[in-house]
């Protein structure tokens, strides 16, 4: 009676799954406390951002030797084993020459960007054809980073101009997007934006476009940390940490360094049989079918028996 | 000099990561979904992918990837099945080689069609739309069938025996062939273009075809009911077998760690679900199957008609080698 019963609220619990909304779906219960992490993180920080700002102190005197950043990542080869949901990295780094007085001064600001490889990239935009939700129009872009995530000591906005911003690439806003040449001639500017703006909304949705404004913390006059989250779902590749420092809306100083993020072990055999063989590795599919199906069976039934 | 932080490392790490989804999934959710539909399956001797399919799609693995590993699930779903049909002797080779050979060229043009589509951008509407149809369709047909079966059982008429029809047409087409354990002699072209048929839509939708395949055999070619099963079980092997290493090769879209979870645990719930099934009366199960095909099929159609909250889709190039 109670194998049945078991079996049953299986039954039920997937009919609840083809229920659920499909938008709400890919419902991890680790994905939330992977988003709470960042929020953690900044939020010592935010009651120091509300409260109005000391004036700075003036222009450095001349002949002070120049400020400038150095940093890096607490780990510099990630490994994507079976086990892999995702990891933190923490990058940190000091201010070379600080003249702050202490952590709280704010009188540097630090953004640091960590950002995955370039991709090619198509979205597309449904509209309802004959009452049906179609794919009608698309945009293709050269290289979208399948990664971006940005944190800082305080919003960007406050930290540089647009221009300044754009140029390096800092900021959701201001992600790399090039589109295709030829949807580049084909789309209008405007519907160009909008596209953008959706492959940014729909990558920020998937956890790979991340943002947190006071995810940067001075630790002390010269040193501070940062935490990134690395969720799981992040296309496996070579990762690039930028370190930026500003003082008053001024770039001083640029660091960058890049983190290994690739397969280990029995994911990095399986991927590359994969791609490489891929007829092998469809006979090797069927073959683990066949065998996992013959053995299952027979030995669920010889216990069945018994 | 290197910083420690504290890491967190969560207690309850029932996680895997899928190779080829490039996603970490949940390993009791995986294996839960594999209980349940092999449990249905068992209940009502059904392939399972036309519902396993759709419930991959639903919890994020990418539609490619669910049809192209939900192809080896069926092959490890289906072989016990053959296997067993074969020992008491009910499958007929011949009939299955003919089905086979239909199923092998349905099975090439369905995996090209998969590509030309997810290239244009329209493959998931179309498995969309697959699915709608024939589960809708056959749903229908189903939950009339059983619902006026049960409707019979209760006022103790004696139902309506379908007429058999005559299918002349069938028998004066070319190439007659002698299927001596299905005891016919028919042309080969039907079952050549009912297991091309089926071959391709197992290609497109990521299911064995079973239900299309069984209906089609009794009612067109006049199989023998005992031969149907073992045959189809047969066909559906090697076809499965043939469209993943198909999948494998043209679409990169077989995840075989995927594949591992849901064929071990469906195994399992389909042993279950074969005791279960042994307690309800033919008409409730096809009634409540029906039943299960119509509300799939809904919930397929839902999304289709029903305005979508994010109108963009993004998709990169998965599945390219590196």
């Amino acid at each position: 009676m109670t194998r049945r019963w078991i079996a049953l609220s299986v039954v039920f619990a997937a009919l609840a799954a083809v229920a659920a909304p499909a938008h709400a779906a890919p419902s991890e219960p680790s994905a939330t406390s992977r988003e709470a992490a960042p929020a953690r993180a900044a939020s010592p920080n935010i009651e120091l951002a509300q409260r109005p700002r000391k004036p700075l102190p003036g222009k450095p005197p001349a002949g002070a030797p120049k400020e400038s950043v150095e940093a890096d990542v607490s780990s510099r080869t990630i490994a994507v084993t079976s086990g892999f949901t995702g990891t933190e990295i923490v990058v940190f780094g000091s201010v070379v020459n600080s003249r702050q007085t202490s952590a709280e001064a704010g009188y540097y600001d630090v953004v640091v960007v960590l950002e995955a490889m370039a991709t090619p990239l198509l979205a597309r935009r449904k509209s309802n054809v004959a009452g049906l939700w179609v794919n009608t129009t698309s945009v293709g872009f050269e290289g979208a980073p399948s990664y971006y995530a940005i944190v800082s000591t305080r919003p960007i906005e406050e930290i540089a101009d647009e221009d300044l911003l754009e140029r390096h690439a800092i900021g959701l806003d201001f992600v790399r997007l090039a589109p295709a040449a030829r949807s580049a001639i084909e789309t209008q500017a405007s519907d160009l934006k909008a596209f953008k703006e959706a492959v940014v909304r729909l990558k920020q949705k998937e956890g790979l476009y991340i943002k947190a404004d006071y995810g940067v913390i001075f630790i002390g006059q010269s040193l501070f940390r940062s935490s990134i989250t690395l969720p799981a779902n992040v296309p496996v590749g070579p990762l690039t940490a930028r370190v930026y420092l500003f003082r008053e809306g001024e770039l001083l100083s640029t660091f960058s360094s890049r983190v290994k993020f690739e397969r280990e072990g029995i994911e990095l055999w399986l991927y590359r049989f994969a791609m490489r063989q891929p007829v092998l590795y469809g006979l090797f599919a069927v073959f683990v079918a066949v065998a996992a199906g013959l053995i299952a069976s027979t030995v669920f039934r010889r216990r069945d028996a018994a | 000099m290197t910083l420690t932080a504290t890491k967190r490392v969560s207690a309850y790490s029932m996680h895997i990561y899928l190779p080829i989804a490039e996603m970490s999934a949940n390993v009791l959710l995986f294996l839960g979904m594999g209980c349940a539909v092999g449990f249905l399956s068992g209940l009502f001797g059904v392939g399972g992918g036309f519902l396993m399919t759709p419930l991959l799609i639903f919890s994020g693995i990418p539609t490619a990837v669910a049809v192209g590993t939900g192809a080896a699930q069926i092959v490890a779903a289906s072989v016990s099945g053959a296997v067993a049909q074969y020992r008491r002797n009910n499958v007929d080779i011949k009939m299955g080689v003919v089905l086979l050979a239909g199923g092998v060229v349905g099975s090439v043009i369905g995996v090209k069609m998969v590509r030309i589509l997810r290239m244009a951008g329209q493959f998931d509407l179309f498995v969309a739309l697959a699915y709608v149809t024939f589960l809708g369709v056959i749903g229908t047909l189903m939950l009339i069938e059983s619902a006026s079966a049960i409707q019979a059982a209760r006022s103790g008429a004696p139902r309506a025996r379908r007429q058999p029809g005559q299918h002349s047409w069938i028998h004066k087409l070319p190439f007659k062939m002698r299927f001596h354990r299905s005891k016919l002699y028919i042309s080969a072209l039907p079952p050549l273009m009912i297991g091309a048929f089926v071959g391709f839509l197992g290609a497109i939708m990521g299911a064995g075809g079973g239900f299309i395949m069984v209906p089609a055999m009794i009612y067109l070619l006049r199989v023998p009911t005992n031969v149907v099963v073992g045959t189809s079980l047969f066909q559906i092997v090697f076809v499965s077998a043939v469209t993943t290493v198909m999948q494998a090769s043209e679409n990169y879209s077989v995840d075989v760690v995927l594949a591992l979870l849901l064929i071990v645990s469906g195994v399992v719930g389909a042993q279950y679900g074969a005791a279960a099934g042994a307690r309800l009366k033919g008409e409730q199960l096809r009634l409540l199957l029906a039943a299960l095909v119509l509300l799939v099929c809904i919930r397929i159609g839902w999304d289709l008609v029903v305005t979508p909250p994010e109108l963009f889709s993004i998709t990169t190039s998965l599945g390219a080698p590196e």
